[in-house]
């Protein structure tokens, strides 16, 4: 609703902000994701004191000998791999993973997707011309054989799979704040701003970008989902950081040593974790939809 | 229209020229050494230099450049260092063997997703079909399409042990077409395909109906159901407009398909043009690696290229500048 007193409430002024949490826990479906989440983000950054075993430790049985591809037991919750780890601490380690590379690689592609998408949105004319020949090149590179290729030649690490995600999510991102910028700058209301001698920074932080939050903010949630999705896929094709124990590496192991099929206690909780924690993130993801798209609520 | 065409099509080249030259330098500026898999030791320096010869690698980095582009032109993409073939011998059947599988499982993913969605995009906002519905497709969606290679080859290979869940089953000497036309082929295929087909269900269910919920307000919707049809009918009329963009998203998802499907082909050991880009990056086998992320890439260009041709054609109210 339009307000057309002079005094705001600072309800009202950050509503850009607040809007796609109301939005969120409004929706059922979305608010049991954001627990989830939030329980996951509680597991990682507690993950060294719930681990009971150090992730790479081989696990002796009384005798002596290997204890390899152990079922559950009081000591190891989750069993132990064929190496004798267990795998109960790996897989709370993989939380960790998980989360770091989703936040952090969908922070930085929301930074510079939503850089792209503003500069070429606003200003137009040859700047966005060149910005979106750049996003068209950008989209015609395959999103996983690029991912494999680029980690497999700069070797894998955490970081190289941030980076290469980072590369790969901010493309899309850019093209869809654009066309938000582009109908958010034909508004009346900017077209006065400027006529009133507004500078472009200024309408940019003040009308544009907290219009296109929104849309910012759907890209980010969905982002996190594809960097969780690409470093688990890249892990699992043996492409993961050796040195840390993510879910899709765990997965790696199983199916690589051949236990898939007869160790379930190995094979089920990492799988598991994956598709809450994307499945989560999906559906905090719907609710941001709908309430940008109100032809999706229904509610006409 | 023509003019549109032919700036569309020179633009593809454009980009994927642009796409070939950022990979070749990341092929060749990147690993220290691109030359180390195919060098062994102990080689004469006379021997070192005929290979890195035949394979290309002489000359200052912009002399490989220009070579390697004249070569693609023609269509000569060289030879693996891993087979010591020419990669495109390598490279054709695998593409063959990924489309077994691509073809059917997003056609069927495809079909089967926009008729639930139709379902569940009519059905009562807020109801038991609509919610679940929504639900089950974000679900699947949210899993990673190695974990439902997985899910399927415990419950049909291992558990219940009714399908093969590895590689293609034995050629029995046959080659070429008659190789793929043999019961055991087919049997092989079931469960890659399975995997391909649940993994673009919920896509396609999702776009559907959220296609079917901003269309079944409209006037014209108020219309048909006004000339006393039946409600199946109305509902169609609201699906059949439903299903531009999702015509406009099979060209692409396509080429998607065959890169998208990398993680499947491995769970299943196929032989496909994703699984072969694996071994060709573990191998340090780099003309066949950088061959198969050029076809890909091409393939996703012309895809698109076709879809927005494609929507122009389906949709009248585009216009071409």
């Amino acid at each position: 609703m339009q307000n057309l007193t002079k005094t705001t409430s600072s309800r009202q002024r950050y509503s850009w902000l607040t809007g796609p949490f109301q939005a969120v826990l409004r929706d059922r479906f979305a608010l049991v994701g954001l627990i989830i989440i939030a329980i996951y983000v509680l597991i990682a950054i507690f993950a060294e004191f719930i681990a009971t075993h150090p992730p790479f430790e081989a696990a002796l049985t009384e005798t002596g000998r290997l204890n390899r591809l152990q079922p559950p037991t009081a000591d190891h919750w989750f069993g132990t791999t064929t190496f004798g780890h267990d795998v109960f601490s790996q897989f709370i380690l993989g939380f960790r993973v998980a989360l770091l590379v989703g936040f952090l690689g969908a922070f930085a592609v929301g930074i510079i997707s939503t850089l792209f998408g503003v500069v070429a949105g606003y200003f137009g004319g040859i700047v966005d011309d060149v910005l979106m020949r750049i996003t068209d090149i950008a989209l015609s590179i395959p999103t996983l054989p690029f991912a494999i290729v680029a980690v497999g030649l700069l070797g894998p690490s955490i970081n190289n799979t941030i980076i290469v995600i980072v590369v790969l999510f901010w493309r899309n991102g850019a093209r869809i704040i654009r066309s938000a910028v582009l109908t958010e700058r034909e508004r009346v209301y900017v077209r006065w701003a400027r006529a009133a001698g507004a500078s472009h920074t200024h309408v940019i932080l003040k009308h544009i970008v907290p219009n296109v939050f929104r849309v910012v903010f759907l890209w980010v949630t969905m982002s996190v989902a594809f960097a969780i999705l690409t470093e688990a896929s890249l892990s699992f094709i043996g492409l993961g950081d050796p040195s840390t124990t993510s879910w899709g590496q765990i997965l790696n192991t199983a199916f690589a040593s051949g236990n898939l099929r007869t160790a379930w206690w190995w094979v089920v909780p990492p799988s598991l974790a994956l598709v809450v924690l994307i499945s989560a993130l999906y559906l905090v993801g719907r609710a941001f939809e709908e309430y940008n798209n109100p032809r999706l609520r229904g509610d006409k | 229209m023509r003019a549109y065409i032919i700036r569309r099509l020179i633009q593809s080249i454009l980009v994927i020229f642009a796409v070939t030259t950022i990979m070749f330098f990341m092929f060749r500026i990147v690993p220290a050494d691109p030359t180390a898999m195919m060098v062994e030791r102990g080689m004469s320096e006379e021997a070192r230099q005929a290979l890195l010869e035949r394979w290309g690698l002489t000359g200052s980095l912009w002399d490989q450049y220009l070579r390697y582009i004249g070569g693609l032109v023609v269509g000569d993409f060289g030879d693996s260092f891993f087979y010591r073939q020419p990669v495109w011998d390598v490279l054709v059947p695998r593409i063959v063997n990924s489309l077994w599988i691509a073809l059917p499982g997003l056609l069927l993913g495809a079909l089967i997703g926009s008729g639930l969605g139709m379902i569940v995009g009519w059905s009562r906002r807020g109801g038991v079909i609509e919610r679940s519905g929504v639900l089950g497709a974000t679900i699947i969606r949210g899993t990673p399409s190695f974990i439902l290679g997985i899910a399927l080859l415990a419950i049909f290979s291992s558990w219940l042990g009714w399908l093969p869940g590895f590689g293609m089953g034995d050629s029995h000497g046959k080659e070429g077409w008659a190789r793929f036309l043999q019961v055991e082929f087919f049997i092989h295929l079931i469960l890659p395909v399975l995997a391909v087909i649940i993994y673009f269900l919920p896509e396609n269910l999702l776009l559907m109906r959220s296609g079917v919920v901003e269309n079944k307000h409209e006037d014209y919707i108020e219309l048909v159901r006004a000339k006393g049809v039946s409600e199946k009918r109305v509902a169609w009329h609201a699906g059949r407009n439903s299903l531009l963009p999702l015509i406009t998203w099979l060209f692409p998802a396509l080429a998607e398909t065959i890169a998208g499907i990398v993680v499947i082909e491995i769970v299943f050991s196929w032989p496909g043009i994703g699984r072969e880009l694996v071994l060709a990056v573990t191998r340090q086998d780099f003309p066949l690696a950088q061959a198969a992320f050029f076809l890909m890439a091409v393939m996703i260009v012309l895809a698109n290229l076709a879809a927005d041709l494609a929507y122009g054609k389906l949709d009248p109210r585009v216009v071409y500048k």
